[in-house]
């Protein structure tokens, strides 16, 4: 009985592989050029106001598919004019003369003119809550005053203090809106389920929550038609299972930079293409600077003179990454001080010495420091549970400064405990110690970024207001730069580089290098947009040939057609063999049970 | 007999109203704040106290908690679960999207490891003592050991990235699918993803069968029917159809179980279940979708066991009897 049965299911099992054997590849068959791009997590129906940030560090990314900015991108001093054609100033960035591109339209049909624009501004800023992190760059810095429409494609944007940098930030950053869609809309969060209208290069047609959405391309886009028919973004959270879906073909690219034990195993794998593309990603510790003694520049500044970046590149990012600076800005960043004022230097002797300057002589038997006032060096570093990376990278840098007499311990937390166990009730100081936590080009980019991040916490709310960092030069430095123009606000910005390396508020530990896997045969056109990885645009739009990725293409024969990729690293082999000897163990005992039970007969 | 009922339907109730409150108190307890998953951490940090403020207005969790439970009893009341705070829609629609694939799952996998777990165990308790009832034992143990997450793995591995036989992640068909082949393409999805499940579930499956027809053999009954010179075959069928009593109830029990726990199973395939929606509304704080899926779930395993009672008696006349009297 239970024979037939068995054998009846291993036939079923057999016809329905059969049934389900290869399908031809899809997307490259028809007539229609699809390609499916595995993002990490859901968007809603990805409008600025609706977001979940489900997919950072490519939410915004995503969202420029979609719609379209004044510039592109944020990331470089001189953005390419977008859907402005240009923008001027007279007053040195207070007014500023804005001259849109004429015969665009949006999504739906309607055409795109000045009132969209004016509108745009106005409603981010009447939005706080809702436009989330569009919000301060219409409201805080710079702040946005008004806007005059002077014809159908022009319009004069006023703001209360110089905001010299308008074209890269808010104009290189901020999503155009459609007045029509949201005028009189007054709780624009809650409309989670209705396509979007932008003017960017491709049309959202299809939301399936948690799975996947669609893209049309725009074949209207001023910057010419998209090089393929369709984008699908497909949500695979799992890296692993990511990375499964590139080898299979299911997906055509993973939106993520690949983890370091992977790389090599990629690059080394047919029809698979590694791109570089840094998208200015930091990973950096926090202290705590109104807890005693982190609250101590000197005692920070010796902390990190201890710790050897340059091994923890070699040992964490297998190499696959720079070693952070301690004037924190991204190297690649328009606004970093060059390289040899900005470095970091590894010295434990030194770091020893200036322990001992700074009165951290006394230790425990355990050969820990102890503060003049008696408390142990010990710091309390809290981790994201979700990121090993970051886990190992904190526990070799507790080893290297060990030896210092500086105890690290490392807590992993899960993401939301973690982001209460820094905040602390109004009036009151957070009890962390420091903790670790990474930052995307946005933060490295902007030019009122140092403002965002280290100016004392301030009645605004923003500034420095985690780590409680305060510092009245740098308070200074930041605020003069605000109203500067390029090449007078980067030589600011350096001298308040200098206080940060001096009194290293945070340690960055590397800049991981941006690299990600795609499939050649299906698609090749991504281009290395600076600071926005190669998920971007650009990538799909005519003309950006000649910032085209060096891919294993170039290298290697084109993939054949079907991109046989057998052996690419999995043991087939062996699990095979593995489970046809299972089963026949099963079936050998089986059988020997059934003659002992016939000869007890 | 209906006073039996009625005080079954009674109890479950309680257990229930119970669990209702349960459910509410719970997720508040957890440290973390929905805020701090909402944003980012740099814009978290740069709300003013009023836009927190704001934000949390708008899904009640600044009400004072006695408040925010009358809503939640009265929404329970009406159907209505609130909105979720990650996606800013009806937890009634975000459920009714995934239970669907989640039954999928579920419902594939327990009918899969319910009759291949007691066919095998039934033969192996027939064969009690042999090396094939120990062999089947040692292989089941192996399987019941393995962690679904790395069964899920080596499936896709071999199946998927090997053979090239089953896509290795998602469940709806490509957009350009259509008619049959979509709903071809949709199972070829849930091929593994079940199987995984399968397997996580047959050691338990397998051992309740094995044990029941083992002690169900050494009955008076089965002495007597083999007196009588009834064949084999007559004597297992007999002694069979008691066993399959346990097999059942822990096949309904596990129902509840199984729906939660496919949350790995759903991470590996990203398999958009139930399980992988709590999972990250835990993380996320998200207490309106927390509070749903938990209600969900405890209504499925209070009606499977509830089920279970009620039919019982219909399954063993010895209960029916026991209830007369």
């Amino acid at each position: 009985m239970l024979r037939r049965v068995l054998v009846s299911a291993c036939c079923l099992g057999l016809a329905a592989a059969g049934l389900v054997a290869p399908s031809p590849a899809r997307g490259q068959a028809g007539a229609t050029k699809t390609v499916r791009v595995a993002i990490k997590g859901f968007e809603n129906n990805i409008t600025p106001f609706t977001v979940g940030f489900g997919a950072l560090p490519a939410t915004n990314d995503i969202q420029h598919l979609v719609y379209d900015a004044l510039f592109w991108s944020q990331a470089v001093p001189d953005p390419e004019p977008w859907l402005a054609e240009s923008a001027e100033s007279e007053d040195g960035g207070s007014t500023w003369d804005v001259k849109l591109r004429e015969g665009v339209t949006w999504h739906d049909g309607t055409p795109f003119t000045s009132a969209d624009v004016a509108f745009s501004f106005d409603y981010y800023k009447a939005q706080p809550g809702a436009s989330g992190r569009y919000a301060h760059h219409v409201s805080d810095m710079p702040a946005y005053d008004r806007s005059e429409i002077v014809d159908e494609h022009r319009l004069r944007i006023f703001f209360r203090q110089p905001a010299p940098q308008f074209r890269i930030m808010p104009g290189g950053d901020l999503p155009i809106i459609a007045k029509h869609v949201y005028e009189g809309v007054a709780e624009p969060a809650s409309m989670t389920t209705q396509l979007p209208v932008g003017t960017g290069p491709f049309k959202l047609v299809e939301i399936v929550p948690d799975q996947r959405y669609r893209m049309e391309a725009n074949e209207d886009h001023f910057k010419g038609a998209p090089k393929i028919d369709q984008l699908e973004l497909v949500i695979v959270k799992d890296p692993q299972s990511a990375y499964t879906a590139l080898r299979t073909g299911d997906v055509d690219m993973v939106e993520r930079n690949i983890p370091p034990e992977l790389v090599e195993q990629l690059r080394g794998t047919d029809g698979i293409g590694v791109a570089e593309s840094t998208r200015f990603d930091s990973i950096q510790m926090y202290f705590n600077a109104r807890k005693a003694p982190w609250s101590d520049p000197k005692l920070r500044k010796a902390i990190s003179t201890g710790i050897d970046l340059d091994a923890l590149v070699d040992t964490v990012l297998l190499g696959h990454g720079r070693p952070g600076r301690d004037a924190f800005v991204h190297p690649d960043s328009p606004w970093a001080l060059p390289e040899a004022e900005a470095g970091h230097d590894f010295d434990r002797p030194a770091a020893a010495t200036m322990l001992d300057d700074a009165g951290y002589t006394a230790k425990d038997p355990d050969g820990v420091r102890k503060a003049p006032d008696g408390t142990r060096l010990e710091l309390n570093v809290l981790v994201s549970s979700f990121e090993p990376t970051d886990i190992r990278a904190m526990q070799l840098v507790g080893e290297q400064i060990a030896p210092l007499g500086v105890k690290l311990n490392v807590e992993p937390l899960d993401p939301a405990t973690l982001r209460t166990r820094r905040q602390a009730p109004p009036g009151s100081v957070p009890t962390y110690d420091a903790y670790v936590s990474s930052l995307e080009a946005h933060a490295h980019v902007d030019p009122d970024g140092l403002y965002y991040f280290f100016h004392s916490p301030g009645p605004k709310g923003f500034g420095a207001s985690i780590t409680g960092y305060t510092n009245a030069e740098m308070d200074r430095l930041i605020e003069e730069a605000t109203g500067k123009e390029n090449d007078e606000r980067k030589e600011i910005l350096g001298e308040a580089q200098k206080v940060l390396a001096q009194e290293v508020p945070v340690i960055v530990l590397y800049y991981p290098d941006g690299q990600f896997a795609f499939r050649e045969a299906a698609y090749d056109g991504w281009v290395a947009d600076k600071g926005q990885g190669i998920f971007t645009k650009r990538s799909f739009l005519p003309g950006y040939e000649e910032i085209a990725v060096q891919g294993a293409a170039d290298l290697e024969e084109p993939a054949a057609a079907g991109g046989d990729d057998e052996g690419s690293g999995v043991p087939v082999i062996p699990i095979a063999v593995a489970v046809v000897a299972a089963v026949g163990l099963f079936a050998y005992l089986g059988n020997r049970g059934r003659r002992r039970t016939a000869e007890d007969e | 007999m209906t006073r039996h009922v009625l005080r079954t339907v009674a109890q479950y109730g309680a257990v229930l109203v119970a669990a209702i409150a349960l459910n509410f108190a719970l997720p508040r307890l957890a440290p973390g704040d929905a805020i701090d998953y909402l944003l980012p951490p740099e814009q978290a940090g740069a709300l003013t106290p009023e836009q927190r403020a704001e934000i949390l207005d708008r899904f009640g969790l600044n009400d004072p908690l006695p408040e925010q439970f009358k809503d939640y009893v009265a929404g329970i009341a009406r159907g209505d679960l609130l909105v979720s705070i990650r996606f800013g829609r009806p937890v009634t629609s975000l459920l009714g999207e995934r239970v669907g694939w989640t039954l999928l799952l579920v419902g594939g996998a327990l009918v899969l490891s319910t009759v291949i777990g007691a066919l095998l165990g039934f033969r192996s308790a027939w064969r009690r003592g042999t090396s094939a009832d120990t062999g089947t034992m040692a292989g089941m143990m192996f399987l019941d050991a393995l962690p679904p997450f790395f069964v899920g793995m080596l499936l896709l591995l071999a199946f998927s990235v090997g053979l090239g036989w089953f896509p290795s992640y998602g469940a709806l068909a490509p957009s350009d699918a259509r008619g049959l082949e979509s709903i071809g393409e949709v199972l070829k999805r849930a091929v593994l993803p079940i199987a995984t499940l399968a397997i996580a579930g047959l050691g338990p499956m397998y051992l309740v069968a094995r044990s029941a027809l083992v002690s169900e053999l050494a009955e008076d009954y089965v002495l007597m029917a083999e007196a009588k010179g009834l064949t084999d075959k007559e004597v297992r069928r007999h002694a069979a159809r008691n066993a399959l009593l346990p097999v059942s109830t822990v096949a309904l029990v596990g129902l509840g179980t199984l729906v939660g726990g496919a949350a790995v199973v759903e991470t590996v395939f990203s398999y958009p279940g139930l399980g992988r929606l709590i999972y990250e509304s835990v993380l996320a704080r998200d207490y309106p979708v927390i509070q749903g899926a938990f209600l969900l779930l405890i209504v499925t395993v209070v009606v499977a066991n509830l089920l279970n009672d009620l039919v019982y008696p219909y399954l063993d006349p010895r209960v029916r009897r026991a209830h007369h009297e």
